[in-house]
């Protein structure tokens, strides 16, 4: 007799038929896509695409109209942000939201207090925060003012307040956005580290150098639904997708 | 060690105030215990309004139905006061809980007026629910020989009551204020929607400072009401609870412990003071004080000179420039 | 059935008055996105003035209303500008404050110097009424709801037609995006309550026509009605406080049939709070927290 074989291990993230509509405008249609552990998936789409509401349906900020969201197989659809956190699903935002009156260190100290596996005391999670700090980079700044830091640095901040909350999950949008060279380099890296450190990443991206660099497949979104899915070299010359980003009229003026 | 040494002082002051019984007149010993009973309302305000951040303007129902539960329970059924003092606790916290959930959604302005409107249905269903409440009657505590439950607590007794009320307020507050909940307060203050991403569950958050606040209020009103033996609906239901808790506490500082504790301690003296030596000048200073101190202190006068300290500017014109258009 | 009429008659033209009350309230709070727990003592500053000018110089309290309606204009602008610009950036509360501080010193100054005694403007024709079926409906009030009616639809114009009523559109919305155009914020949002003050002067005279005032009491009472009618009709929506003071008018006034004693303020703060749980923009108008001037 054979024995039969062990079932696959439930990617980390499924999303299924995923659907929401404001009135009568669907921000995202029927989008269905996978992750697998310590995977990087890299969604792209033009602008109003409905990359960030996808993110927001994902991790509870919204609820879905219809579709359903899986972590590890279990289904999430609808749950409150912070049921979504405890499920080690982490996530920044793209217009990033510091604790303002808290300093650089406390606002990571809080994703390690309330996060899943939460530190039990406060002093616990300021030395987890410190680690995070260490790991993303802007030790030096740990007890400024969120206000103090300049774009890049408040980008880490973002990443490290969803790090504290030790994700296996980590959801990530538009965080090269206004980034110097250099920093976007540094950020890459960064990623990449996260990753070998056992983080699945989703990465809602615009900077189509950072895509490549750090996707494993590229998802495009376009009106709310999956354009096409597959490794980034191939989606990016895709026909379709150009002509999302640029236009028809572009594409005609390119083929006369 | 950096750490205890506020608890030290605390205690410290506690037991001062303990002591600072025996030397002091009854006047004097009556406008403590004032100053006591506004120490415990502006901590209890802090902690859903200057932590939290829903700035509820309608305390003054949880210590009008501390006040009233303890009142119906000693009058009508000759319970004993610290029995239904308990009581009186259980119900604010419920009340809290119930109001707190569907209200707690909403934020801001909206929040504001629906508790203040909450505050005043709790009196309007206090005033008509006569056969039991006494309605607009009011109510007495029977408080001599065999028909009163307990025995009155007396000056001194009342005075060191509210002293171990305010002391608990004050603990409450700094505990609370140290631990990881105070945190997520803070959090739900700052950024609801980042609180939430990072595991806070922010609905309980809020309605748990609802609940903390409304306990330490409703155990106010009912040693008010004990103290005060006989009172109608108006004089618990007073709007003026809410708006000289909520003066304390900004003037004070919100967000801090030291804060409403500044803020009530110097308030209330200022308003005896002002009671007692302006006649009928008395509102109006008030109010012309009320308008000078959220001009040029608008963090509060607390969180003034912990900023003034850490950048040496102590200006108070820039200070007035802070929110200005 | 004629007392239900009749009290349904005078709960509508009341409900006019009390409208007057509230549109000035609610345009500040809609713009500004400030409450002003002073807007009651400012209506009966304009009380106050109309009185005056009544008794020293036997003027109809019809025709002070340009004068009260200018002074008060002047008064708030004052206010704004030098007092509450002070803290228009801070947290709610700091604004609730100040305005109820300044509410206690303008009721305390009244009061010291008219003494708390109740007064009222005394016309010929006030109380007089005209009867149609068996409804009974004095001149007055009549007077006060048509007036209402029509200011309200006077700012309403001014605020969708001048450049002015654009502008303060403009900065309700979007104060940065407004500054960036031109517009000169400070002072649109000095103009806006000042206009709040007039319309509060101008409710304060009619109210003084058609019944008592006094410095201790009725600076409360219309500041909490003005409260509840703005929220039932829509912050900032002008017509949304009309339809919200008419809809309090009658209510108020059936409830008082209906219902003994104090029972009828009790459903008032239900409605209050479910409509703000349900509802928040509103039962009748539609506005959004802080934002435009809808007409």
């Amino acid at each position: 007799m054979i024995a039969p074989q062990p079932a696959a291990a439930d990617p980390i993230l499924q999303v299924r038929k995923l659907s929401k509509r404001f009135g009568g405008l669907w921000a995202v249609r029927d989008v269905s896509f996978e992750v697998a552990e310590g995977q990087i998936l890299g969604i792209i789409g033009p602008n109003g695409a409905g990359k960030s509401t996808l993110i927001n349906l994902i991790t509870g900020h919204l609820r879905p109209t219809s579709g359903q969201v899986l972590i590890d197989g279990d289904d999430v659809t609808g749950s409150r942000p912070w049921v979504i956190a405890h499920d080690r699903v982490a996530r920044t935002f793209q217009i990033v939201k510091p604790f303002r009156g808290l300093t650089v260190r406390e606002n990571v100290a809080i994703g390690a207090m309330h996060g899943s596996e939460r530190d039990r005391s406060v002093r616990d999670a300021l030395a987890t925060a410190d680690r995070v700090l260490d790991l993303v980079g802007i030790a030096q700044h740990a007890g400024a003012a969120p206000s103090q830091l300049s774009v890049a640095d408040a980008r880490r901040l973002e990443l490290a307040k969803a790090l504290a909350c030790r994700p296996r999950l980590l959801l990530i949008d538009e965080v090269m956005a206004g980034l110097r060279q250099k920093e976007i380099e540094a950020a890459v890296e960064l990623i990449h580290k996260l990753r070998d450190g056992g983080i699945s990443i989703v990465a809602v991206e615009h900077v189509m150098k950072a895509v490549v660099a750090i996707s494993d497949r590229v998802l495009v979104l376009h009106h709310g639904s999956v354009l096409t899915e597959g490794p980034p070299q191939e989606v990016l010359a895709d026909q379709r997708v150009i002509e999302a980003y640029l236009g028809r009229r572009y594409m005609k003026r390119r083929s006369t | 060690m950096a750490n205890s040494w506020p608890t030290l002082a605390g205690i410290a002051v506690f037991l001062a105030m303990l002591g600072l019984q025996q030397l002091i007149e009854p006047g004097t010993q009556r406008l403590l215990t004032a100053v006591f009973l506004f120490v415990a309302l502006a901590q209890a305000w802090n902690i859903i309004g200057g932590y939290t951040g829903y700035a509820s303007f309608g305390q003054v129902a949880f210590f009008g139905l501390g006040a009233y539960t303890v009142a119906v329970l000693m009058n009508n059924y000759h319970v004993s006061f610290w029995a239904a003092m308990p009581v009186a606790i259980v119900i604010g916290v419920a009340f809290a809980v119930g109001i707190g959930v569907p209200l707690l959604r909403l934020r801001g302005h909206y929040f504001a007026i629906a508790t203040l409107g909450a505050a005043e249905g709790a009196r309007e269903v206090i005033n008509n629910m006569t056969p039991v409440t006494g309605g607009g009657g009011g109510i007495t505590i029977p408080t001599f020989g065999d028909q009163a439950p307990t025995a009155y607590l007396g000056k001194p007794g009342f005075y060191i009551a509210f002293l171990v009320v305010a002391a608990a307020s004050v603990a409450i507050a700094a505990v609370l204020a140290r631990s990881r909940f105070g945190y997520a307060m803070v959090a739900v203050n700052q950024d609801e929607d980042a609180a939430a991403s990072v595991g806070i569950n922010t609905t309980l958050v809020k309605v748990i400072a609802f609940g903390v606040s409304a306990a330490i209020v409703a155990c106010a009103g009912a040693f008010y009401a004990f103290q005060q033996i006989a009172f109608y609906p108006t004089d618990v239901f007073d709007t003026s609870f809410t708006v000289l808790m909520v003066i304390m506490v900004v003037i004070g500082g919100s967000g801090t412990v030291l804060g409403p504790l500044v803020g009530a301690v110097g308030l209330e003296l200022l308003a005896q003071y002002l009671r007692v030596n302006l006649g009928i000048y008395n509102q109006l200073i008030f109010g012309a004080i009320i308008v000078l101190v959220v001009i040029f202190f608008p963090q509060g006068v607390v969180n003034f000179f912990r900023d003034a300290w850490r950048s040496r500017n102590f200006s108070i014109l820039d200070n007035v420039r802070r929110y200005r258009l | 059935m004629s007392q239900f009429l009749q009290a349904a008659a005078y709960g509508f033209v009341q409900g006019g008055l009390l409208a007057l009350v509230a549109v000035g309230f609610s345009l500040v709070w809609g713009i500004m996105n400030v409450i002003n727990l002073s807007h009651g003592a400012l209506a009966v500053t304009g009380a106050y003035l109309a009185w005056l000018l009544n008794t020293h110089f036997g003027i109809d309290p019809f025709l002070s209303i340009p004068i009260v309606a200018a002074c008060m204009f002047v008064l708030g602008y004052v206010i704004q500008r030098g007092l509450i610009n002070l803290v228009i950036n801070a947290p709610i509360f700091l604004t609730l404050l100040l305005t109820f501080g300044l509410g206690l010193v303008i009721l305390n100054t009244l009061q010291l110097v008219f003494t708390a005694d109740d007064r009222s403007i005394e016309t010929s024709y006030a109380s007089q009424s005209f009867v149609i079926w068996t409804v009974n409906i004095p001149y007055g009030r009549l007077g006060a709801c048509a007036l209402a009616v029509a200011i309200t639809v006077l700012l309403a114009l001014v605020m969708t037609r001048t450049r002015l009523g654009r502008a303060i559109g403009a900065t309700g919305m979007d104060r940065g995006a407004a500054r960036l155009m031109g517009i000169r914020a400070r002072h649109i949002y000095a103009v806006t309550f000042g206009i709040s003050a007039a319309l509060a002067g101008i409710a304060g005279t009619m109210i003084a026509t058609v019944g008592t005032f006094n410095p201790t009491s009725t600076p409360s009472q219309l500041t909490l009605d003005a409260f509840v009618i703005s929220v039932l009709g829509g912050l900032g929506n002008m017509y949304g406080a009309l339809a919200g003071g008419l809809v309090l008018g009658v209510a108020e006034s059936i409830g008082g049939l209906v219902l003994t004693g104090t029972w009828v303020n009790a459903i008032a703060m239900a409605v209050l709070i479910l409509t703000l749980i349900i509802r928040p923009s509103g039962l009748i108008g539609k506005a959004q927290y802080g934002g435009r001037v809808e007409v």
